[in-house]
């Protein structure tokens, strides 16, 4: 046994046993852990937007580019300060402005990518091609595909009752979703396991230096 | 010989490249044997005597972008590519000088354009039917959504306070924005049942967002004076210092009903288990679709993907919010129709093909490229 | 007008310019889905002031009337400012808060990183229990889920090939075949959800977002 003398291995070890102890139950170990947690997150948050979109994305251009558009810098400035007019009881109503903006431009962004990247690669990816049927088990195995992603899409459909071959067809949709739920949990209990072992071997190598 | 071969074999053009916004010039190569080592493209402009290395082009598309700071939309640029092979290096300049321009419209966009204006169209038009006819709309029932008036009623009975966390998204998430609707119904609820409210954020401006829903809520329940801002808290900016946080207070404050909706991620079985824990009934939704699994084996309700989107149209009923539920149903039918449409060709022009005509399945490939 | 028609306009404006300009790649055109992306970040970067501003004041009120649990929000603010108070002294010394030797990624690599690895590891007892409940098949549907996820957990791992050599295959078979559909499925759903919220949001019809 080889016990680490760095205090901060130490530190590290406590703070991992304090967040543990809140599997049996919470206690003011727990608490002292998430409060620091909380409070060391929102710090490097906020550095962490300092650094990697004011400075870059705004600091620097206006500070030091040289290009006149740059100046068009100031409107998403303007639009910031007037989310600020939270503060006042009088001008919340303000940070509607800034809101708007940025559900006008998220959502025009979101549109084109969603067909792109989304519905189009998947359309393309579902639809049976003759090199799919290159042996008989890869034909049948594509077929499966292609009948799960029609029911899976017609279980989504709302508007009308599921009723008859709709009917039929969600059913077979909502089988396919549980059979892909049940794959999907079983494979990631693997990569949880192996967190903990991380977490385990931190433990017993670095602080207590029982494993080697 | 072999030289004067090659030489005669090798062409290299010059153009712009397509469907960019200028300031670029594609250069490419043709009839080039395999043996080819490694190929340099080399520039020139007017006025200049000798050529600079613009870059390596590819040996396997024979294909090279130059998009040099220094390129400008409407000059001539001189190209030549020196193809390095095992015993010679062969030296080919381009026929014609290429020159870059900006497009004014992406042609490889097309069938974005096109599906959106259909997507489109079918949301417009069915908004209008349902401002015309709006007993005519139906949308199915969703337990989830159901249940959420039982869930509050639940944790009234049992005095417990009921909790809504949002999850890890800005409000320009579409399941954030899906989370809000579901807020105002469970706010409305618990205004109604004068049961305490608890909503954690993660971002500070869905956190506004929420404050302003829930007071809204209280007001439309009659209830303006029992709203607390202070109920609605904002946590932190850290994936799992939130979830310590939501955990820490679930533990303490004992909620009789928890609702999580919004975009998780790994944290999402943390929360929904440390809710079960505490004897919550739990109400998820989210379109992270590969936190769903964890979800539905720790909730009761979850709302997968489109139903939590649908949540807005369902809780208010509006004609026009259920004329865009259909819709959109009707893109899914389109999209459906070109997917069949597709099998079908792909399926008769592939028999077609070994019976010796190719000619629909060159049609089918056309229809997989244009997508 | 000014609290709800604006706005409105506002949201309209700036989706249209934005979609149509997905198409066009001429400049200014071109360029303008880069900038949007740009001063969304700038705008996000004053409003953390109304996070850290919100917590701040809620830890302070907790403190000031002594409430319960009180003194935890001293470590809060401790953790606030240790993280906050190092960034600055790390870019007045080495000019970037994010150098290696800087204080500041000293205490992100000691403390923080720990903390987040031990809640992600929590993970591993929660999918435990959640397993334990999920396994007990309380439907059909319950059970399907259990079938898929009991046959990949094994075909994972070596005792799963002892078992039965062909069930690696199986596995695989599902991951990449049976759950392929579903996902896709759920992904297009999802994008035209997505979409269709987009075109209420848009044109106005949608408008959670202004209360």
């Amino acid at each position: 046994m080889h016990i680490s003398t760095n205090p901060w291995v130490w530190i590290a070890a406590i703070l991992t046993l304090a967040i543990y102890s809140f599997l049996y139950k919470d206690n003011p170990f727990y608490k002292f852990a998430e409060h620091l947690f909380m409070g060391l997150g929102i710090g490097y948050g906020a550095v962490l937007l300092w650094y990697n979109s004011i400075i870059p994305r705004l600091w620097n251009p206006l500070a030091h580019g040289t290009s006149p558009t740059r100046f068009f810098l100031l409107i998403p400035i303007a639009l910031g300060l007037l989310s600020l007019g939270i503060f006042s009881r009088r001008y919340s109503w303000l940070i509607k402005y800034p809101l708007a903006f940025y559900m006008g431009a998220v959502t025009g962004l979101s549109v084109p990518v969603a067909f792109e990247a989304n519905i189009f690669e998947q359309a393309q990816g579902t639809i049976l091609k003759h090199s799919m049927f290159s042996n008989p088990w890869l034909g049948i195995s594509n077929i499966i595909m292609f009948i799960g992603v029609i029911t899976t899409i017609t279980y989504f459909y709302f508007s009308k009752q599921h009723r008859g071959l709709l009917g039929k067809s969600a059913r077979v949709g909502i089988v396919y979703i549980m059979l892909a739920f049940g794959a999907s949990f079983g494979y990631t209990v693997m990569a949880r396991i192996s967190l903990l072992i991380g977490r385990m071997q931190f433990l017993l190598h670095d602080w207590l230096g029982i494993i080697k | 010989m072999i030289m004067f071969i090659l030489l005669s074999t090798i062409t290299v053009k010059a153009f712009d490249t397509p469907n960019d916004g200028g300031k670029s010039i594609t250069i490419k190569a043709y009839n080039v044997p395999e043996t080819v080592k490694k190929a340099l493209v080399y520039r020139k402009t007017e006025g200049d005597t000798t050529y600079t290395l613009a870059g390596v082009m590819s040996i396997l598309s024979y294909r090279f972008m130059d998009a040099d700071s220094t390129i400008k939309n409407g000059k001539p640029y001189y190209y030549r590519v020196d193809f390095y092979f095992p015993d010679t290096v062969i030296s080919v300049e381009a026929d014609s000088p290429g020159i870059a321009y900006a497009q004014w419209y992406d042609k490889t966009k097309t069938s974005s354009l096109i599906f959106l204006i259909v997507f489109s169209t079918f949301v417009l038009v069915f908004i209008q039917l349902a401002k015309k006819d709006p007993e005519g709309l139906y949308i199915r029932k969703i337990p989830a959504l159901d249940a959420i008036d039982e869930a509050v009623g639940r944790s009234t009975e049992l005095g417990k306070p009921t909790f809504f966390v949002h999850g890890l998204l800005g409000i320009t998430d579409a399941g954030t924005l899906a989370a809000l609707t579901i807020l105002r119904r469970v706010a409305k609820k618990v205004a109604e049942y004068d049961t305490p409210i608890l909503v954690t954020n993660y971002d500070p401006i869905v956190m506004t967002a929420s404050q302003e829903t829930v007071k809204q809520a209280y007001t439309e329940a009659g209830r303006p004076d029992a709203y607390n801002e202070k109920n609605i808290i904002y946590l932190t900016y850290e994936q799992f210092g939130y979830t310590a946080g939501v955990d820490g207070l679930m533990v303490r404050e004992k909620p009789g009903a928890i609702f999580l909706q919004g975009y998780f991620f790994a944290e999402s079985l943390i929360l929904a288990e440390t809710g079960h824990s505490v004897g919550a009934i739990q109400i998820a939704g989210t379109t992270a679709k590969e936190q769903l699994p964890f979800f539905v084996a720790a909730c009761d309700y979850v709302l997968i993907g489109e139903e939590m989107l649908a949540a807005s149209s369902y809780i208010g009923r509006e004609p026009v919010m259920l004329g865009s539920v259909k819709g959109s149903d009707w893109g899914k039918v389109f999209l459906l129709a070109i997917i069949g449409i597709g099998v079908a060709i792909g399926t008769i022009g592939s028999i077609l093909q070994s019976a010796g005509n190719g000619a629909l399945m060159n049609v089918f490939e056309k229809i997989l490229a244009f997508f | 007008m000014l609290k709800k028609q604006i706005p409105l306009a506002i949201t309209f404006i700036t989706g249209v310019i934005i979609v149509v300009t997905f198409f066009i790649p001429h400049p200014p055109f071109g360029r303008l889905q880069q900038d949007a992306l740009t001063w969304y970040s700038v705008i996000f970067g004053f409003t953390m002031l109304l996070g850290v501003d919100s917590l701040v004041k809620f830890h302070y009120t907790k403190l000031r009337r002594r409430e319960k649990g009180w003194w935890f929000s001293i470590v809060f603010y401790c953790g606030f400012l240790l993280s906050f108070i190092t960034g600055v002294i790390s870019e007045i010394r080495f000019g970037d808060a994010f150098n290696i030797n800087s204080s500041f990624m000293y205490f992100y690599n000691t403390i923080l990183v720990p903390l987040q690895s031990t809640m992600f590891a929590l993970l591993a007892f929660f999918i435990a229990s959640a397993s334990y409940r999920a396994f007990r098949a309380r439907n059909i549907d319950a059970t399907f889920l259990l079938v898929t996820a009991v046959i990949v957990m094994l075909g994972r791992v070596p005792v799963g090939y002892m078992l039965w050599h062909k069930l690696p295959d199986l596995t695989s078979w599902i991951l990449n075949v049976l759950q392929l559909g579903p996902m896709r499925g759920i992904m297009i759903g999802i994008s035209l959800g997505t979409v269709a919220m987009s075109l209420r949001l848009i044109l106005g019809i949608e408008r959670t977002y202004l209360s």
